[in-house]
């Protein structure tokens, strides 16, 4: 059955598959454009898709909204710290998810918003890095990785894309970060958090944070805020993951249990 | 998002052999937000006889209160015990009379008779449609999942040692599938001589 | 939406309220009181619409001044509180439910101290911490962070300074100025101000 009889009673708009006309077609130009996506089977598709969810018990698309990421810059590189939960509605789909992508060995993104949104565009991303390398004989630029993220996004404003991501890496001789999301907005900055939980984490970050930090202060901020984060936000928890990024690269440093750390600061709140 | 669902919670009560256990979250949360993680759901009614209450939570006060007042005037008037049996009915017609409109909440009730100490356990929809099985039964927002956990570990004439593991086991690893239950848990015990209360360690997130 | 906050320490409540009277896209007045002090052991701090706040806290504390009048002694914090949610939840049913959001803070030489947490919905709990309005949403982690059992009045006071400071780096509604209250055995007492300028220091 196709798409398209399930929504009778949504206004279709032929037009806009009339450069593609059958599936197969369609399945080729996606193998070898990746950027290129079916488009809808009818007009306005923030509205449209969400009728989609309403109107029919079973058709299902898990949506993972609840999320928390940051990253902040400090005088030893940058940190990104994430949690692991995926939901749908309020299902915990997984406790195990990976939202940080290593895209190579300089560059890494936070994902947050739709999981499937997120994890396409990383790939996509994640091959035009590597193009980018076996053309110019260089590895790609922060700036320039980021904008070639944000061209695609901008490219499918208002179709109902939902990502909010932070991209951290070495840039030639220093460490830089960068917010992107599905407005289209491209931003570098010193702390951002993304997600459902980012309210919960900017409480904790933002006291503790300074340019001074030690490695190691770093990693603790990062790894509290979004502990703090999981234990507030019903959408965020599981393991949090500690990565550290230099000029030269990027480290995994911890992945520790929320419930190991409650138990920890828990411990050390009593003392 | 629904109204039963604004505050999270779950509740679960199940027969064992000469004794009942009831257990609860103790989380207390506005939507996404944990405000608190110290809000029990399940309140005694007498000796041998606790109340949950899963849903929203200023009904779940309200409800407790002006069913505890229904049940000590019965008991003043009748100068006896209350039976879970007579409670049920008693919760059942006060929700009933709410009907067009209704307390937001799912009640589960555990208990012994106060004469012949016969397990007994209930649950009901907002409007007082009672169920009595032979096993256990479920309310909360992870409801699913917790039918999921008890079909598949409650077992007949359990002893209370055993009723315990399972319905700590039962409700940990439902809500452990919910975003918005957990953050603690409390299990209550019930037999002839006594009731035994335990607080659970569980995730925090 | 304005902001209400309340610490509990071991013999004290803590009530910190930003100042500001909004209305459509601006602001009224900048030196609004939202902590009501009841008697000299009871504060309620609200907030929600503005007509009700102040209606629903007047009712609420001319009720409680005139059970003192009849009975020659007061209502203690916790049964203040149960009087002030069951109102709130009795109004919740009929056709003129109030919209308040309230922090109801007293202080018991039997009971100690004891804050409550009330929203629109008469949802109520008692609690160590606690806040309303959007910029209570940015208060949670930091009470999880630096609110212990023991904590002094001097802490809970720079933990609401912490708190102020962060609504204001992060909240896009414009809150320059807090209220701060506090009661104890003492009875209660205002304390400093904190505010955009003193915040830098």
């Amino acid at each position: 059955m196709a798409l398209n009889d399930i929504l009778k009673h949504m206004p279709s708009v032929g037009d806009m598959l009339s450069d593609y006309k059958s599936t197969e077609e369609m399945d080729f130009i996606n193998l070898s454009q990746n950027k290129v996506l079916s488009a809808p089977p009818y007009s306005n598709p923030v509205e449209n898709l969400a009728k989609l969810h309403e109107n029919n018990d079973n058709i299902k698309i898990n949506f993972d909204h609840g999320t928390t990421t940051l990253g902040f810059i400090y005088q030893g590189g940058v940190v990104l710290a994430v949690d692991s939960r995926a939901t749908g509605g309020q299902y915990i789909g997984s406790q195990s998810v990976r939202k940080v992508v290593e895209i190579n060995d300089l560059l890494l993104g936070t994902l947050a918003g739709g999981a499937a949104d997120c994890t396409y565009w990383y790939r996509v991303l994640t091959s035009e890095c590597r193009l980018y390398e076996l053309r110019n004989k260089k590895k790609i630029s922060l700036a320039a990785a980021t904008k070639i993220m944000n061209n695609i996004i901008y490219s499918y404003k208002n179709s109902g894309l939902s990502m909010g991501m932070i991209l951290a890496g070495g840039d030639m001789n220093q460490v830089s970060l960068y917010y992107l999301d599905s407005d289209g907005t491209r931003t570098m900055g010193k702390v951002f958090s993304v997600g459902s939980g980012s309210i919960f984490a900017y409480g904790v970050l933002d006291s503790g944070y300074k340019w001074e930090l030690t490695d190691e202060q770093a990693y603790e901020l990062g790894r509290r805020s979004i502990y703090h984060a999981t234990h507030r936000d019903a959408y965020s928890g599981g393991t949090v993951r500690v990565y550290h990024v230099k000029k030269d690269g990027w480290n995994l440093i911890s992945e520790e249990d929320c419930l190991d750390l409650h138990r920890r600061y828990e411990a050390e709140k009593k003392k | 998002m629904s109204i039963m669902a604004y505050n999270g919670g779950c509740v679960v009560a199940m027969k064992g052999k000469e004794c009942v256990a009831i257990a609860t979250d103790l989380r207390f949360g506005l939507q996404a937000q944990t405000i608190d993680t110290n809000f029990e759901k399940v309140f005694p009614v007498n000796k041998h006889m606790y109340l949950g209450l899963a849903g929203l939570q200023t009904d779940i006060i309200t409800v407790y209160k002006r069913l505890m007042f229904r049940k000590n005037l019965y008991e003043i008037r009748e100068n006896r015990v209350m039976q879970p049996e007579r409670f049920a009915a008693m919760l059942s017609s006060f929700l009933y009379e709410h009907r067009f409109g209704p307390y937001f909440i799912e009640p589960v009730i555990a208990g012994l008779d106060p004469k012949t100490f016969k397990p007994f356990i209930c649950n009901m929809d907002l409007i007082g449609c009672a169920n009595m099985p032979d096993d256990f039964v479920v309310a909360g927002t992870c409801e699913e999942q917790l039918f999921g956990m008890c079909e598949t570990l409650w077992r007949e004439n359990m002893e209370p040692d055993d009723l315990f593991e399972t319905i700590s086991q039962a409700m940990l690893n439902a809500f452990d599938r919910d975003a918005i239950s957990g953050w603690g848990a409390k299990v209550y015990i019930i037999e002839k001589d006594k009731v035994t209360i335990r607080k659970l360690k569980t995730r925090m997130d | 939406m304005e902001t209400i906050i309340g610490i509990k320490g071991k013999d004290f409540v803590m009530l910190a309220a930003d100042s500001t009277h909004p209305h459509s896209i601006m602001v009224l007045k900048d030196d609004e009181n939202k902590i009501h002090k009841i008697s000299d052991s009871l504060l309620i701090a609200a907030t929600g619409d503005q007509g009700d706040t102040v209606q629903f806290v007047e009712y609420i504390s001319k009720n409680i001044l005139l059970y003192k009048m009849r009975n020659g002694y007061e209502l203690g914090p916790k049964a203040a509180a149960y009087f002030t949610r069951k109102n709130l939840a009795d109004y919740l049913r009929t056709r003129y439910a109030y919209q308040v959001w309230l922090l109801v803070a007293g202080y018991d030489k039997k009971e100690g101290p004891q804050l409550t947490f009330i929203d629109y919905l008469a949802n109520t709990l008692s609690v160590n911490h606690g806040a309303h309005g959007y910029g209570g949403m940015f208060c949670g982690s930091i009470f999880d962070q630096y609110h212990y059992e023991n904590i002094t009045q001097d802490e809970a006071y720079e933990v609401m300074r912490k708190c102020a400071r962060e609504i204001q780096k992060r909240l896009i509604i414009s809150q320059q100025k807090f209220h701060v209250t506090v009661v104890d055995a003492n009875g209660v007492r205002r304390l400093d101000d904190i505010t955009a300028e003193n915040l830098k220091n």
